[in-house]
């Protein structure tokens, strides 16, 4: 079965006037599908650029990055969105709800924006992941109603609700305390687990880094190790 | 993105951004209540406009000569013959087939002249009297007009004496002062009994010379068939006299004129003072305009006086004095004391005015059933002048107040003939054959220099030897006084429709009719033939579409500052959006839906309001302030409507503003990286 990301020698400079920041310094990494990835550093090192990069949100300077099968390099702007739509849920650490639609809408969003399914299937498959996440008494409030634990659960079941082959998540339990980032992560781990989703998370908590399957560290924008957590 | 999502997505957040929705709101709500109520009132005046001139005088097509050197304009061009828009040869042959056009109504034809007539001043009209007098052997007139002759020599002799010092003249003054002391004599008066005609010859050349020149009246004269046009324009109506009877010559004066040129001036004056009191509310203690001309009538006092027959001043002094509580014995001091009013007498001492007075002066210098000398510049360049009697005034009702619709007095179509100079065909056969006996050429103005002092081709005309003596009668008053005959003379005419709505239509129609017949006319629509003042409508509107302009170039600069603003607030927003699969034309299109939802609540909102603004004007009425408002808001008062076209205009103009302004805006919005979503905060 082909790896669902495939990063290979990928190289990512920014301009930051007249000097380049090398954000990544030629970075190789494959993950399979159904992983569930931490990728660990502290800040400035690299992990959000690397995870930009996988969600197709930037594309490398130099180097390849193929998701599901496509190199990113190679597509334009409206392809790189089809890309994302179908292919990856998006979980900020800023929850990046959006605030005049309410929790039952946010939800449906990416199914209104894919444009195929039927109401009644939008209906069924957006109360059914609400009811998952446990929030289906607040099926009709805005964000600015919930708490910020009830946020990240809606946005997790705004990543999950076009059935995504790889979810990524940048620093999910940030903004979180200790207790509700732990309910998350469990959250996670149980849709990994049970509808076998890649889950790809950016991450400097220990905590989070211990649910994860594989853990891969990076610093300087490089990885530096990689392997199995614990 | 359903419809339906993006609606209810777009609605939201122009809630969830308060302040831009605000600021932006209230301009567009601005620029459409501006566009809805200056749109209803100009159409609204454009329609006024439309009716007072369509239902005055010019018709909804005017038709001329095509060979007009000048453009015709009704109500513009006061010059003296300085204007020539041709005629129109052989008028039933050329406008005949106009009237076969279905929507042709009527053809009424016209010619516009402008005369002069000069008014007497009051020593000539008693000394006119006199003569008559004295003619007829009518001693109680004699009497009376004496009597009102020598009050007319004492105050010339008061108005001499107070001139003295500033007179430089001193050999003048002193040489009038002893014509004078001698009119005002008693010796004088006792010779005029003796033998009236040598004293009268004094008074004619010694006396009526020192009075105040007599006025000069400036009348605009439209030679139509009366009675076709009487029938014709539905607000025509006669004030005072009658109609000229079909085939009798004569004019009819318009009401204004005859109220603002032809009345007494005291009389016109107190009018004018009384209307401004009664209608304007100008009080005669706050306002120092109406104090002074208060005080200006009041002394003028004198042109009441003279005017008063001798036999009718102790009538008169009697009922002043019961009516003005006072005990004074002199006739112009009660006069005086009545024009000097103010703001509690001012009723009922103008009531007195046309009770008292009023009947025993001449009201106006010519009355209805007088006759008056027309004189006007015939296009031939002299002089000519016709008697015709005032059978009346007419007004247009609802234009009862405009100077502008009444501008024109009417007279019939022979009477402009002999003024306009247009000789008829036996006139012309006549002068023919006297140039034929003479052996005189017709020379042109361009060559006419050459011809008079012998260069050029044209050899100067040398005296033709054996010539005829021809004998040309004289011109004698009666030969000026009726037309030699009834011939026409047409130089414009009016054609009105049956359907007004259908006017560029049978414009175009009449035009090809004369192309294809060869009828040597050209036809223009009531606007362009009403002239500078039928460009009114399309001037305000430029104007109003200039200010326009600047409030839209001034509220595209604010809606873009300040939607560029709450764009750049809303970055995390369009990038969370863009990162999950929102396309950069979603984005684009979610921003203008936004712009355009508040452009329709703004615009209607704005629109509504305009109409009911309308709405309450048209009950209400906006007073005409001045004569030419009169006119164009065709009535004393503009009672506006709004319709779905200015409603419509409003709310797209002030939509396409918006969405003008939020093209940019909207623009950056889809040029927000969704990376940016990784890097914001909520």
């Amino acid at each position: 079965m082909p790896p669902i990301v495939q990063i290979t020698n990928v190289v990512k400079e920014y301009p930051l006037g007249k000097l380049v920041v090398r954000a990544l310094r030629g970075v190789d990494l494959t993950i399979e599908k159904g992983e569930f990835t931490a990728i660990a550093g502290p800040s400035g090192s690299g992990k959000t650029t690397l995870l930009n990069l996988i969600g197709c949100v930037d594309v490398p300077t130099t180097g390849d990055v193929i998701v599901d099968g496509h190199a990113t390099a190679r597509l334009d702007d409206k392809a790189l969105t089809k890309l994302r739509l179908h292919h990856i849920g998006f979980i900020f650490q800023s929850f990046n709800l959006i605030n005049v639609l309410d929790v039952f809408q946010n939800v449906e969003f990416p199914l209104l924006l894919q444009g195929t399914a039927s109401p009644a299937e939008r209906k069924a498959r957006v109360e059914a992941l609400i009811e998952r996440v446990g929030l289906k008494a607040q099926l009709h409030q805005r964000p600015n109603e919930l708490s910020g634990g009830q946020r990240q659960r809606v946005a997790i079941a705004r990543a999950l609700v076009t059935n995504p082959s790889l979810i990524l998540a940048d620093e999910p339990t940030a903004n979180l305390d200790s207790k509700t980032g732990a309910d998350i992560i469990a959250l996670m781990h149980e849709l990994n687990q049970t509808q076998k989703t890649t889950f790809i998370f950016s991450t400097h908590d220990s905590m989070v880094m211990a649910a994860a399957q594989r853990i891969v560290r990076i610093a300087d924008g490089k990885i530096v190790t990689e392997g199995a957590a614990g | 993105m359903t419809p339906q999502l993006l609606l209810q997505m777009a609605v939201r957040n122009l809630g969830a951004h308060k302040v831009k929705s605000l600021i932006v709101g209230s301009i567009l709500f601005v620029g459409t209540l501006f566009i809805v109520v200056g749109g209803a009132l100009l159409d609204s005046v454009n329609a006024g406009m439309e009716k007072s001139i369509t239902q005055s005088v010019a018709g909804n097509l005017q038709v001329y000569s095509d060979k007009a050197t000048d453009p015709l304009a009704l109500f513009g061009g006061m010059s003296f013959g300085a204007t020539d828009i041709g005629e129109i040869e052989d008028f039933e042959s050329a406008v005949g087939p106009l009237r076969e056009l279905e929507n042709v109504k009527t053809v009424v034809p016209m010619g516009i002249v402008n005369s002069t007539v000069f008014g007497k001043n009051d020593i000539d009209l008693v000394l006119d009297g006199l003569r008559t007098a004295v003619a007829t052997g009518d001693e109680a007139q004699k009497a009376v007009l004496v009597g009102r002759l020598r009050r007319i020599v004492d105050t010339l002799a008061e108005e001499i004496a107070t001139r003295e010092a500033i007179v430089a003249d001193k050999e003048k003054l002193a040489r009038d002062q002893e014509a004078l002391r001698e009119a005002g004599s008693q010796a004088f008066w006792d010779g005029f009994a003796a033998d009236p005609l040598p004293a009268l010859d004094f008074l004619d050349a010694k006396i009526a010379p020192l009075a105040s020149d007599a006025r000069l009246l400036y009348l605009r004269l439209v030679g139509t068939d009366l009675e076709l046009f009487k029938q014709t324009f539905d607000r025509f109506t006669i004030v005072d006299g009658e109609a000229v009877p079909p085939g009798e010559p004569g004019i009819l004066l318009s009401k204004r004129t005859y109220e603002k040129l032809v009345k007494n001036k005291v009389a016109r004056d107190f009018d004018k003072i009384y209307k401004e009191w009664t209608e304007d509310g100008k009080r005669i203690a706050d306002d120092k305009a109406t104090a002074d001309a208060v005080s200006r009538m009041a002394r003028q006092y004198q042109r009441i006086v003279v005017q008063v027959s001798p036999d009718q001043v102790p009538a008169l002094i009697s009922e002043l004095q019961s009516a003005l509580g006072s005990k004074e014995t002199d006739l112009g001091t009660l006069v005086q004391t009545l024009l000097t009013v103010d703001d509690v007498t001012i009723e009922s001492r103008y009531a007195l005015f046309y009770k008292a007075i009023a009947p025993r002066v001449r009201l106006y210098d010519f009355p209805v059933g007088s006759e008056i000398t027309l004189r006007a510049f015939t296009t031939s360049g002299y002089m000519r002048s016709f008697n015709v009697k005032i059978w009346g005034t007419y007004e247009f009702k609802g234009l009862e107040k405009s100077d502008l619709s009444t501008a024109m007095n009417l007279v019939d179509l022979p009477t402009f003939r002999s003024l306009y100079g247009k000789m008829t065909a036996a006139q012309q056969a006549e002068l023919k054959d006297i140039k034929t006996q003479v052996g005189v050429e017709d020379v042109d103005r361009g060559s006419a220099e050459d011809a008079l002092f012998g260069s050029g081709s044209i050899e100067a005309a040398a005296p033709v030897e054996g010539a005829p003596v021809v004998e040309v009668a004289p011109i004698t008053a009666a030969s000026a006084e009726a037309p030699a005959e009834v011939a026409t003379l047409v130089l414009n005419a009016a054609v009105v429709l049956r359907d007004p709505s259908r006017t560029a239509e049978t414009q175009a129609q009449i035009q090809a009719l004369s192309k294809e017949k060869s009828l040597g006319l050209q036809v223009i629509d009531w606007k362009a033939a009403s002239g500078l003042l039928g460009q009114f409508a399309t001037v305000v509107q430029g104007i109003l579409v200039t200010v326009l302009l600047i409030i839209f170039l001034v509220a595209l600069v604010i809606i873009n500052n300040t939607t560029s603003m709450a764009t750049m607030d809303r970055i995390n927003e369009i990038g969370t959006m863009r990162a999950i699969g929102t396309t950069r034309g979603q984005i684009l299109v979610l921003f203008l839906t936004e712009t355009a939802m508040l452009g329709l609540i703004a615009g209607g909102l704005g629109a509504i309001t305009g109409g009911l603004l309308v709405a309450w004007m048209g009950v209400v009425g906006i007073p005409a302030g001045a004569d030419i408002l009169v006119f164009l808001f065709a009535g004393p008062r503009l009672h506006p409507t709004v319709g779905i076209d200015n409603l419509a205009l409003g709310v797209i103009s002030v939509l396409c503003v918006a969405l003008i302004s939020a093209a940019y805006p909207a623009i950056l919005a889809s040029r927000v990286q969704p990376v940016v979503a990784m890097q914001g905060k909520e």
